[in-house]
């Protein structure tokens, strides 16, 4: 059973345990180098007792009476206790990069459950890996972009982004024509009949870095650059500091203040664990490519949703693809390309 | 016990900077990156057939440049044409000054009356079709030949990618829009319109 080789304590409530010669599963040889560390272990490897004592102390600490309580409580109903359960695994689960599949799926599991437990509502959620051979890119067309804003729209829709605060990833920024890429004098949040004359519209968002510096100052790793370029972030991981906000140049980051809500009706199901699954109060999120819909072979929604076709969206290493059509074509550039930051969107005209 | 510690902590460091370091450093720049590690073919597993679905296509193949773009006769309303033009063009006048015409809600706002009209495109010798600038015969599915007798920049850029929108997905095989699927070939400018949305948190958030 796979519980022995978790990388978390568990509270074992209604499992017999099975005890190896150590902690990681491996009865033969040495068993020292062979553990991948994660999470709780990469702070807490020290000998098995010592770590098991200080597990539980710490456990203790933090969920307190509550959790434990109520999950070997008689009284209170399975459904509680296995919410009891989730909780306590979700809490102390590794990093996301360190999971291995069958841990990733797991936890997977245990998100669509907790939703449909508190919900009653199914939904599908994803952790598909990056495809080979695959590393997306995106261009801009500014002479094209009229500013309907119809991308954001898409975007917050898919995303599942917090409705009160009108989170948004994508932003349209309304240029004086002749002031060149003006963004402190330039408006992005207009709203009379576009486009206005005089002026043209760009759009921004997380450009995903080649050599992103969001990534180079997380704290706690959890933020990364995915195989397929896209930078993403473990919800689950993140500790709020917004030290990656800082970094990045280009304002894509976006921080959850309060505790994001979207009506139960409007909630996208299919969802991506690295992608638009549900957030929490204090952390950070951001334009994700729409990884549950790339991953499977599909354009972002605010691709789909542009009625310009201003956006194009595709694999940089498929020569046949249109992104590197434009890339090889027309005269593109990049927003701050002296910083070294290498991002994956261009713009181009025509 | 300790120094043990220490030096095996060093290690990992070290382990952990140095891979880290030559991922960084393996390519200058993306491009050199895109270029190093760009495929032979779409090898790729993913494909946006299933995004497709229920879609007519025709298969464009202009220069090299293989796509698919939706099939376009099923999607006018009153094609064949011959349906109603069974008789001369002169004979289908106008019986009456207080009856609507056929084609009333057609009006030309297509570049100046000098350089287009209906014959630009359409001619009474054969209804079904469209016809080239040298009269020669154009089919309905492939109006783009028709727009990028002029427009070169545009059908240019549009048979690469760069011009117009992909349908489906981004994996392959490609499904592109055509002309006439986001311009209206009589009146094809976009017309000014309203945002779809205004952000009032980002106002109060400004003041």
């Amino acid at each position: 059973m796979s519980n022995e080789n978790k990388k978390w304590f568990s509270l074992n409530l209604n499992r017999s345990k099975k005890t190896d010669s150590c902690g990681c599963g491996n009865n033969s040889g040495s068993c020292s180098d062979q553990k991948e560390k994660d999470g709780y272990d990469q702070i807490m490897d020290v000998p098995m007792d010592r770590r098991a004592a200080f597990k539980k102390i710490t456990a203790g600490f933090l969920i307190g009476a509550g959790a434990v309580n109520s999950s070997c409580s008689v009284i209170s109903g399975d459904e509680s206790k296995e919410k009891a359960n989730i909780e306590w695994e979700e809490y102390f689960k590794g990093n996301y990069k360190l999971m291995t599949n069958e841990e990733k799926d797991k936890t997977v599991d245990r998100l669509t459950r907790s939703y449909e437990l508190r919900t009653g509502k199914n939904l599908s959620m994803s952790s598909k890996d990056a495809e080979e051979d695959v590393l997306f890119g995106y261009a801009f067309n500014i002479s094209k972009c009229q500013g309907y804003m119809d991308c954001v729209n898409a975007c917050v829709e898919e995303n599942n982004q917090d409705r009160a605060t009108e989170m948004q990833y994508i932003r349209i920024h309304e240029m004086d024509e002749g002031k060149g890429f003006n963004f402190e004098e330039s408006d992005d949040n207009y709203y009379h009949e576009v486009p206005a004359d005089g002026h043209f519209y760009m759009g921004t968002q997380c450009f995903h870095c080649d050599n992103p510096p969001c990534v180079e100052v997380c704290p706690v790793q959890a933020t990364w650059k995915e195989k397929d370029g896209i930078v993403v972030i473990d919800y689950d991981w993140c500790i709020g500091c917004r030290y990656c906000m800082a970094a990045c140049p280009y304002d894509g980051r976006r921080f959850n203040w309060k505790t994001p809500e979207v009506p139960e009706k409007e909630v996208n199901k299919k969802q991506h664990y690295l992608g638009n699954r549900l957030r929490k109060k204090g952390v950070m999120e951001k334009c994700t490519f729409c990884i549950q819909r790339s991953r499977e072979g599909q354009n972002p929604a605010c691709v789909e949703a542009c009625p310009t076709g201003s956006r194009t969206f595709g694999n940089l290493l498929d020569p046949k693809s249109n992104i590197r059509w434009i890339l090889d074509n027309k005269k593109v550039f990049r927003l701050k390309e002296d910083l070294g930051t290498e991002p994956k969107f261009w713009y181009y005209m025509d | 016990m300790t120094t043990k510690l220490i030096l095996r902590l060093m290690a990992i460091c070290l382990f952990v900077v140095s891979c880290k370091h030559e991922e960084k450093h393996k390519y200058h720049t993306v491009v050199d990156k895109i270029v190093a590690e760009t495929i032979e073919s779409e090898n790729t597993t993913l494909t946006s057939e299933i995004y497709n679905e229920g879609i007519k296509t025709v298969t464009v193949n202009e220069d090299g440049y293989d796509f698919l773009i939706p099939e376009r006769k099923s999607q006018i309303a009153s094609y064949n044409c011959t349906e109603c033009h069974t008789e001369p063009i002169e004979n289908l006048k106008q019986h009456q000054l207080d009856e609507k015409a056929a084609h009333w809600n057609i009006k030309l706002v297509h570049a100046s009356a000098e350089t287009m009209n209906c014959a630009t495109c359409h001619t009474s010798s054969d209804m079904d079709n469209l016809h080239s600038l040298t009269n020669s015969t154009i089919d309905f599915n492939y109006s783009y030949k028709v727009c990028s007798q002029c427009h070169q920049q545009e059908f240019k850029d549009w048979k690469g990618g760069a011009h117009g929108k992909q349908l489906g997905g981004w994996a392959p095989p490609r499904l592109s829009k055509t002309c006439v699927n986001c311009h209206n070939p009589h009146q094809p400018a976009f017309e000014k319109r309203w945002p779809v949305r205004f952000n009032t948190q980002k106002v109060k958030e400004r003041k």
